[in-house]
């Protein structure tokens, strides 16, 4: 089919639409909001998104498998949880290697009532997600919990100063695995696989792929990288509160669906979700900075998901509208009788 | 069970399926009885305790009853329920100064435009309906936060009339006979009208179609879209009426006064024997299910166990339930989940 400049210019931008959209969002802000260009608040951005942006690469692979896993925040916060409970008893080490495995765990009964019981996985990660908050409550008597010690404020200083401008170590971990799990997913047949496996489940299997090995391993690394963010961050606070991941879901679901992942699978990228988590911080803090609250916040966070989940249905939509036409074959047809009409009319 | 598909449908099998669900509440009940003669807990079968698990179960029931319209549609669940109670509760109470009715009537409107909403863009454009939804319910919370600036209202301080206060009290309060709860005659007439409207009328059967197979029930003529919106207009509606049985009980218009009610009423829908694949199940069922999950946490409440830790088996029960539910409809080869 002949595409017309203007067609192929749109899929050209809908491809990169994250970067641009990052492009528009930094130089709007930089030019109007206040004290938003400047080293300090570019290293407190870039902080606050080493949590959700650790988070989002399970969750991006999750997705591109085509399941959806609403259980990270409450991975997040149980993770956070058990590395400053545990800490006292097994030091920070085996604290921590807990708190992995934990997140691991989580990641692997999801996987395996999704692929083996063969289980919605929404349905499966909901009854999960509210499981686990019972066990944050349970574990950690309602209260947040708080390490004071000088190894804690050793651990937390170093997280949290600047290497170089801009990178702190806690930024510095979460670019490790954003770049190790994207050139995993570009560069290798295994991760390969997993989009063939969101795109079209029996075609993989029929190809030799062991489908639910991948689905398992998929909500396996979502339970591991939520674990990580979590765990990150209650070192870097020396504190775990009790809605440390209480909005990180509907964060990094929006920024994965801005970032591009297909809701239905087999299209995406992980390092697309963290540039999407990138533009969507800087437009909280630019918000922030104009002096409003909390709430306009949130209101935009929903407007913002709401409007590229419009948006992708209806593309999909218009797609099915317009299967099988061939709006060039009817341009032509309706020159043609016009054509006819005209000599019929004895007109030149 | 209860299915088209299968070669023989009898009422009988479909009774019997029902009835195994109010057998389990009647287990539940035994089981409480049991607790209540060896000592561990006191008073459960008391009548002022039976009335507890009544007016509890009726408003997690009023929920379950109107999403049960979304599950059996095959859209899983509406997200956007926990802030639609939360929000209508909120305007209820802002224009009980303009009289009771008058009140009602914007707040159910107002439910009723957050269920079209969800149900247009669900079922023209075929939007993922949890993520729809979800986001729905973000956008929701975010507006409650704007418009009454991050606080909670409460009835008697926007200057409106004692006696819309008064009756806007007794949503919750009033008791036929003192004893019956409006909330539960609520319940009472939505689950024999939600029952009558998926058996009975060509909406419901419609609707098992669409459940089931999307396409087939397109191909065959079936306008899907407006049934799809139906059913989400009527679990809006009934999420509408408990938060306003809600609010009315708390006296305070708050952000999370619908808090939880999502997954509660999902865990009713899926223990009630409606299969989330959609297009299988019975509102008797659901009834049947909003029962147990009440008996169950009342239980949980005079045995001891806090509200966190019965959200812990609450959960497990819901995957031990979908899990098992999944793999026997597979055994019998009826899965298309």
């Amino acid at each position: 089919m002949r595409r017309s400049g203007r067609n192929s210019l749109l899929a050209l931008g809908d491809k990169y639409r994250i970067y641009i959209l990052l492009v528009v969002v930094f130089t709007f802000m930089s030019l109007f909001a206040p004290k938003f260009f400047a080293l300090q608040n570019m290293t407190s951005v870039l902080n606050a998104i080493a949590m959700n942006a650790t988070v989002a690469i399970g969750f991006t692979v999750v997705m591109i498998c085509g399941q959806l896993d609403l259980s990270i925040g409450s991975v997040i916060t149980f993770a956070g949880v058990l590395t400053m409970g545990l800490q006292p008893v097994l030091g920070f080490a085996g604290a921590i290697a807990v708190a992995v495995l934990g997140g691991a765990f989580v990641g692997l009964v999801n996987g395996l009532l999704v692929a083996k019981a063969k289980i919605n996985s929404f349905i499966v990660t909901l009854g999960t997600m509210t499981l686990l908050q019972g066990s944050i409550y349970q574990f950690s008597g309602g209260n947040s919990i708080s390490v004071s010690t000088d190894q804690a404020f050793a651990i937390s200083d170093f997280l949290g100063k600047s290497l170089v401008p801009l990178v702190t170590p806690r930024v510095l971990i979460a670019i490790l695995l954003v770049a190790m799990v994207e050139l995993f997913m570009r560069r290798t047949r295994s991760g390969r696989n997993f989009f063939l496996v969101g795109g079209n489940r029996s075609t993989a299997w029929l190809a030799g792929i062991n489908t639910d090995r991948f689905l398992i391993a998929a909500f396996v690394l979502s339970g591991v990288t939520a674990a990580i963010g979590g765990i990150v961050s209650v070192l870097v606070s020396t504190a775990a509160t009790l809605n440390l991941g209480e909005n990180s879901l509907m964060y990094v679901i929006s920024a994965t669906i801005i970032g591009g992942t297909a809701m239905s699978g087999g299209k995406g990228g992980v390092l697309r979700s963290v540039v999407a988590i990138l533009s969507l911080e800087m437009l909280y803090t630019g918000i922030i900075l104009f002096g409003l609250g909390n709430e306009v916040k949130i209101f935009f966070a929903g407007i913002i998901l709401a409007y590229v989940v419009l948006y992708e249905a209806y593309a999909v939509y218009r797609h099915e509208k317009t299967l099988g036409q061939r709006p060039e074959l009817m341009k032509e047809l309706a020159a043609r009788t016009a054509a006819t009409r005209d000599r019929k009319a004895g007109r030149p | 069970m209860s299915d088209l598909r299968t070669v023989r449908t009898g009422s009988f099998s479909n009774i019997m399926s029902t009835a195994g669900v109010y057998g389990i509440a009647v287990l539940f009940l035994a089981l409480g009885a049991l607790l209540q003669a060896t000592g561990a807990i006191g008073n459960f079968l008391s009548p002022q305790n039976m009335l507890n698990i009544v007016d509890a179960v009726a408003l997690v029931g009023i929920v379950a009853v109107g999403m049960s319209f979304v599950t059996y549609s095959g859209h899983f669940a509406d997200m956007s329920v926990p802030t639609t109670m939360g929000f209508t509760g909120y305007i209820c109470i802002e224009m009980l100064r303009y009289g009771f009715l008058p009140a009602l009537l914007v707040a159910l409107v107002v439910g009723v435009l957050i269920g079209l909403l969800n149900g247009f863009v669900i079922g023209k454009f075929r939007a993922n309906p949890i993520i729809w939804t979800l986001a729905v319910n973000y956008v929701t919370m975010g507006m409650i936060r704007l418009i009454w600036a991050n606080k909670q209202i409460y009835p008697d301080m926007r200057g409106s009339g004692e006696k819309a206060i008064a009756l806007f009290d007794a949503i919750y309060r009033l008791r036929f006979f003192h004893l019956i709860g409006l909330p539960l005659v609520m319940l009472v007439v939505l689950v024999i009208i939600g029952q009558f409207v998926l058996t009975r009328t060509s909406f419901g059967v419609k609707l098992k179609l669409t459940g089931s197979s999307l396409r087939a029930a397109k191909l065959s003529g079936i306008a899907v879209e407006r049934g799809i919106m139906l059913s989400f207009v009527l679990c809006a509606l009934t999420a509408t009426i408990a938060g306003l049985a809600v609010t009315s009980l708390s006296r305070v218009g708050a952000w999370y006064n619908g808090a939880g009610y999502d997954f509660k009423a999902v865990t009713a829908i899926v223990i009630g024997g409606m299969t989330l694949a959609g297009g299988r199940g019975t509102i008797l069922g659901v009834l049947g299910g909003s029962l147990i999950i009440g008996i169950l946490n009342n239980i949980m409440t005079l045995v001891g166990i806090g509200t966190f830790s019965q959200d812990m088996v609450r959960g497990a029960i819901f995957i031990i339930v979908v899990g098992t539910n999944a793999l026997s409809l597979r055994r019998l080869g009826r899965d298309d989940a």
